[in-house]
């Protein structure tokens, strides 16, 4: 065995990690998407799915199924429950570096308070129950963030962990739309620890 | 919409469906201009699904679609074969096992595993997955829906 087989000190960097399994990370706090479910928005949403269903596009069609206006692509809850990348008065970047990231984003790890810093991060599955579809003109979020598991794993892209999340899929009138666990990957790219 | 209390417009009925049956597979070659469109449009901007030399820098060996994108097409590939009078309930075993990386196609197949009456509702679960060249790449998971029952079918 080498000695990088036998390290396993960056497995002991996640111990608070797993020890916070059952926090909510959020205390019940909702993140709202940036924006309410919009025709246009939904519109873009199917471009490049060649998606052709006339309840998302046709407001007729989805009156006539019940429905106020178009509705939502079920799996849409991912998008529309995300937050906006930028607010007045902020900076997005940082710096001028042809592969800058923005200073802020939902879709990493950077809001992880506990833990090792990781820079790699890539969703890895997602169970959802949908209780019913979302109407053009809602506004949807996420509700609390609970931690369900954390698994270290060494993978062929580097040192992490496996972390899976839960959250209620809530609209502004409280009503929950769904619920979503999801799960992701956070880790140190291998020839960057 | 209701479950189970759609008696008018197009689309499937429960009544049709068969265990076994195939749906329509859905195919796309992932290009550039697909991951982009894909990425403004579902807002995760995550570099790995635009840009190649971040996401080799990450370990990946390309970009490669994102979530929201791989899971709309199992939505699609459910919602051409049952049309507009169905529900999707859920979606169980969303698992991504590789990535689908720009210049490959990925195509999303499944078939009808199961069907039963629940509280006079028409329940349909659909196995299905997304392949690519290197084999099942998300999945194998299933999608439950519902669909009306036709006029005059006891429950």
């Amino acid at each position: 065995m080498t000695a990088a087989t036998t390290d396993t000190r960056w497995q002991e960097e996640w111990q608070p990690v797993i020890d916070a399994v059952g926090r909510d990370f959020d205390e019940g706090a909702v993140t709202w998407g940036a924006d309410p479910v919009e025709r246009g928005a939904i519109r873009r949403y199917l471009e490049p799915l060649e998606f052709d269903c006339a309840l998302h596009t046709d407001p007729e069609v989805a009156r006539a199924a019940g429905f106020a206006d178009v509705t939502m692509p079920y799996t849409g809850v991912i998008g529309w429950t995300l937050p906006a990348m930028w607010q007045p008065g902020e900076q997005l970047f940082g710096t001028h570096d042809r592969d800058a990231q923005p200073v802020r984003s939902a879709i990493n790890n950077q809001d992880m308070p506990l833990g090792p810093r990781t820079t790699g991060f890539f969703g890895t599955d997602i169970d959802v129950d949908f209780l019913r579809p979302v109407v053009a003109g809602e506004r949807i979020g996420r509700r609390g963030k609970r931690l369900l598991s954390c698994t270290p794993k060494e993978t062929g892209v580097g040192r992490g962990a496996f972390l899976k999340w839960e959250s209620d899929v809530v609209t502004e009138a409280g009503e929950v739309v769904g619920r979503i666990r999801i799960g992701t990957y956070a880790y140190v790219p291998k020839g960057q620890s | 919409m209701s479950e189970g209390t759609v008696s008018a417009g197009t689309g499937r009925r429960f009544e049709d469906v068969e265990v076994g049956e195939a749906l329509v597979p859905v195919e796309y070659p992932l290009t550039v201009y697909r991951l982009v469109m894909a990425a403004g449009s579902n807002r995760d901007f995550n570099s790995i699904h635009h840009n190649s030399e971040y996401a080799r820098s990450t370990g990946a060996p390309e970009m490669y679609a994102n979530t929201s994108f791989l899971m709309s097409g199992w939505e699609r590939c459910v919602r051409d074969w049952m049309g507009p009078v169905g529900t999707i309930r859920s979606i169980r075993g969303f698992r991504m096992k590789s990535f689908n990386v720009v210049g490959s196609t990925m195509r999303v197949l499944a078939e009808v595993k199961g069907t039963r009456v629940e509280d006079g509702v028409g329940v349909v679960e659909v196995a299905i997955r997304s392949e690519n060249s290197s084999g099942v790449s998300v999945g194998p998971g299933v999608v439950e829906l519902t669909l009306p029952r036709r006029e005059g079918v006891p429950a």
